[in-house]
Order: C-alpha cells, then structure tokens, then sequence
C-alpha cells in the first residue's frame, strides 16, 4: 500500500500551479416548493486545498451538497466537477451502514459496485479497517460497534475507493468530543499525505478553522447568499487541537464570527429547518 | 425467595402445572361436570390412544400438508406481488384495493366457496392457508419496501450503485427483515386456513376430528385435540424462532471490546 501520493497513485503526480477546480458551482438555487432557501451561490473547491463551508443550521449548507450528489434538484445553477463521478467521496452526518452486512462487507461495497473482484474486495476492505484501527473487527455488525466505530467503517468505506474529491456534511457530529477530535485528527493525516481535495459542510467555526485552508460563509435564510470567503493562515500538518493555540486562530475566529452574525435579517425563522 | 430468584421459563411451568393440578383436583372431587370438563388425566388418556393407536398421524399429515404447502405458496405468492406492486406503480394501484379488501374481511369466511369450487379434497385447505397467508406478507412486503431506510439507499446511490445493486444490498435484505417479523403470525394463519378448511366440509385431518368430536358431544377428544394442535403450532414456532434468530442475527449487539 503506497502510504504517500507517490508514482503509484495516478492522480496526484505534478500538481499545476494554479490549482485546477474540482468543483465549481454557479448561481446555484434551491428551494423546496415555496422561495429559494439558498440563491445564487457561487463556490469553487480548487485541488489539494481543503475548503470548509459554514453557516448556520437550517441556512442550506446541506442542500448544495445534496445537489452535488445527485439527490436534490436544483431550481436553477450549475455544478461542474472536476473529477469523474466515481472519484467522489461522500461523507454525511447521517450515513448509515447497511445493518445487515458485517463491517468489511460494508466497506468493500462500494469497490464491489466498481466490479472490483470479491476476494480483492475484501482483501482491501481488511486493509482499510486496519488502516482505521479496526483491525479484526471485519466480522462485526454494525450493530456491535459503538458510534465511533462505526463511523471509522463509514470512513473506511469512503477512503477504499480513493476519492480525488472529498465531500463532507459534519461528518462527525453525532460523536462525543474526544472520539470526534480523534477521529478529524486521522482524517486530516490523512488528506494532508494524500493531498485529498476536501469539501466540509459544518456549523462548527473552530472545526472548520482547524482543518481548513479557505472557509466559505453562508449567510441566513431565506435567500441565503455567499457572505465571504477566509483563507486560513496556519502551516500544516497540523494538530487539530494546536491549531487553536496558532496566533492566527483567534482572530479568524472572530472574522468569521462577525461574518455569520452581522446583518441578520429580520426573520431567520421563515427558513426553518429546510436544509435537511 | 427461591422461586423468584428462579427463571421466567421455571415460574411459568410452575403456574402450568399448578393450573392443570387444581383442575386434576376439582374433578375428582366432583365440582367440574366431567361431560363439559373433563379432567386433564382423561384428556391425556384420549391423547394417548389417538398416537397409540395410530389413528392421529393420518389426521396430522393432511392438516401439516396443506398448512406448510399453503404457507410456502402464500410466502412466494405474497413476496412475488409484494415486490412487483412496490416495484410497478400501475400493478400497486390495481392490487392494493383487492388486498385491501382482502384484508378487511375474515378471510376464513372465503371457505364455503373454495370447497365449491376445489371440492373437499386437499387443495380447498390448501387454498384457504394460502390466501390467509399471502395477503398478510404482500403487505409487509409491499410497506416493507416503501418504508425501507432512505439513508440507506442514499448512500449505496453515492457509493455508485444502480438499481440492481439497491435491490440486492437494500431492498431484498430489508423485506427479509419484514416478512420474518411476520413469520410466526404466517405460520398460525397457515395453520387456521387449514384446520378451518378441514372443519367445513373434509374426510380428514384435525380439522375434520374436530368436527366430529363436537359433533359426539366428546370433550375430552375435542381438547385433546386443541392441545395437539397447539403443541405443533408451537414447534413450529420454535423452529420459525431460530430461523428468525439465524438470519436476523445481524440486528444483535453482540458483547465486544467498545470504545471509540
């Protein structure tokens, strides 16, 4: 298993030097029978950069990443990717392991919908759980593994197809503190070494500054628009947790802040919670 | 307390035996009519001459024949519409108001007219225990897809996979879960189609003994054969129970080393 984007690993190689955009949406409406929770959104993720999107519950964050993937029909804009479809990954809050297959049998699933043999399958499923501290957990059900571990499987199966595009939709949200800066924390290792392309959705400003290298802010509902865009300041590799002692953090921290929060509209509640 | 530090199964047995003690009891006292009540050691007696005399393995053989062949075809006839109707909206809209019909009514009442039609022989009991049961799995079956995870098949969809691959890694293990949620029920509607088909007009099975020990004014024959009846029902949920637990084995936490 080549650890680094090396010569085994076709997409890597010779990076451009202005970095091509894997995904690249414009105009971008979405509304579900009544206004456009979310209108006119423009938003680039350039390669080898990992771009978080915040704003806040209910503004739509989840909506774009819906249409991305297919499951939602825009009312009107355009989303180009970068990448073949098949070198997307996605990642959600909600993802759900099919509970009736064991956990390899979960993460070779999607190399199995690629046609990939279903020894090979398993043999590179196995890899990926161990890579995930999961080693010797293949056998289990979903159903006897804690929400980490379960999580760690959801990764896994993502990770096994080497995606050159990484979407996320607060991925780990459901887990407590420790278990969730553990598991970001292998996350980022590991997009950092392979230079992963990464989308995240989140509401969470410290999680998105702690991984990101630009963050774009969504605003309120209804009609939620851009607001800004924020490059992050702090060297990698970086710790998750000692990113927030970088001198760079606090100040970001409060920019973006003040980008969520100024201009609030004068009734945010007629969004509701429409971006599920 | 020694008998409440014991199992629920031993505390149950208990209450059993102490149920049929106090009948044993009474009767020979002579407080329980032995023509209305017979007392469970006369019953055990008429249980044992039937099996002895081999009188009752002709009886069973028809009414497990047609219950467990009615019950197989109800299955695959059930499965097989449950899915084309989920599956075809324009096969959903013409067989849901019949189900549903179907469904309303006591199906049992549907006897008479099977026997006019398939006669006494073998196949009217078979057709009852196969309506009973299919009606019951084309909806378990049919809701079972319609209500299937929706996370589920979003994420086999961004994993890639098409329809072929929805309905094997979704939708068939999802309906399996269904239909052995129904199982035993199944098995007792199997059951009630074919003795209630015998009851109505037949020349075999306990359903037809039945109708004769009423008919005799013969208690002890009639319980006797209820609790033969009850007893086979009961394996036969047992066996159903482990095949549940076999294939549903996915849906137990299992101890384990937990943790992030």
């Amino acid at each position: 298993m080549p650890s680094t984007a090396g010569p085994g690993r076709p997409a890597a190689p010779a990076r451009p030097a202005v970095p091509e955009t894997l995904l690249r949406v414009r105009g971008l409406s979405v509304g579900f029978g009544g206004p456009p929770i979310i209108d006119g959104i423009d938003l680039d993720v350039r390669a080898g950069q990992f771009t978080s999107l915040i704003g806040p519950s209910g503004s739509g964050k989840t909506s774009i990443l819906r249409v991305v993937t297919g499951l939602l029909e825009p009312l009107r804009g355009t989303v180009e990717l970068g990448v073949a479809p098949p070198d997307v990954g996605f990642l959600f809050q909600d993802d759900a392991l099919l509970p009736w297959r064991t956990a390899r049998q979960n993460v070779a699933l999607g190399l199995r919908i690629r046609d990939v043999p279903p020894a090979d399958a398993d043999a590179r499923a196995d890899h990926w759980l161990s890579r995930l501290g999961l080693a010797g957990y293949g056998d289990r059900f979903p159903a006897q593994l804690s929400g980490g571990q379960r999580k760690r499987v959801a990764i896994a199966q993502v990770l096994a197809l080497r995606p050159r595009l990484l979407l996320m939709d607060e991925p780990f949200a459901a887990l407590d503190a420790i278990v969730r800066t553990r598991i970001t924390q292998e996350l980022l290792d590991w997009v950092e070494r392979e230079h992963l392309t990464v989308l995240l959705v989140t509401h969470d400003l410290e999680e998105a500054i702690g991984a990101s290298d630009n963050v774009a802010v969504l605003g309120h509902g209804p009609r939620a628009a851009m607001r800004a865009r924020r490059a992050v300041d702090i060297p990698r590799p970086r710790d998750v947790l000692e990113a927030r002692q970088h001198p760079a953090f606090g100040p970001l921290l409060r920019t973006l802040w003040n980008d969520l929060t100024e201009e609030e509209p004068p009734s945010p509640a007629a969004a509701g919670e429409a971006g599920r | 307390m020694t008998l409440g530090r014991a199992g629920p199964a031993f505390r149950r047995s208990a209450a059993l035996l102490a149920l049929l003690a106090g009948w044993e009891t009474l009767s020979r006292l002579g407080w329980l009519d032995p023509f209305y009540m017979p007392p469970p050691s006369a019953v055990g007696q008429v249980m044992l001459d039937l099996a002895a005399g081999g009188e009752l393995w002709p009886h069973l053989g028809a009414t497990a024949t047609a219950a467990l062949a009615g019950l197989a075809i109800g299955l695959t006839i059930g499965i097989a519409l449950g899915f084309a109707a989920a599956l075809l909206p324009v096969l959903a809209e013409l067989l849901e108001p019949v189900m549903i019909l179907l469904n309303a009514i006591p199906r049992v009442i549907l006897a008479p007219l099977f026997v006019i039609w398939l006669g006494i022989g073998l196949a009217s009991k078979l057709a009852l225990a196969t309506i009973l049961v299919a009606v019951l799995i084309f909806f378990s079956v049919f809701n079972g897809i319609k209500e299937v995870d929706r996370r589920l098949v979003e994420r086999v969809r961004t994993l890639g996979g098409g329809r072929r691959v929805l309905v094997r890694e979704v939708y068939v293990p999802s309906v399996t879960a269904w239909v052995l949620g129904n199982f035993k029920v199944a098995v007792g509607f199997a059951f009630t189609g074919a003795v209630v088909g015998e009851f109505v007009a037949s020349s075999r099975g306990l359903g037809y003994l039945l109708q004769f020990a009423q008919s005799t004014y013969n208690a002890a024959l009639t319980i006797a054969l209820i609790v033969i009846i009850m007893t086979f029902v009961l394996v036969l949920f047992a066996l159903a129970g482990r095949l549940e637990r076999r294939l549903l084995r996915w849906r137990r936490s299992g101890a384990g080393p937990r943790g992030g």
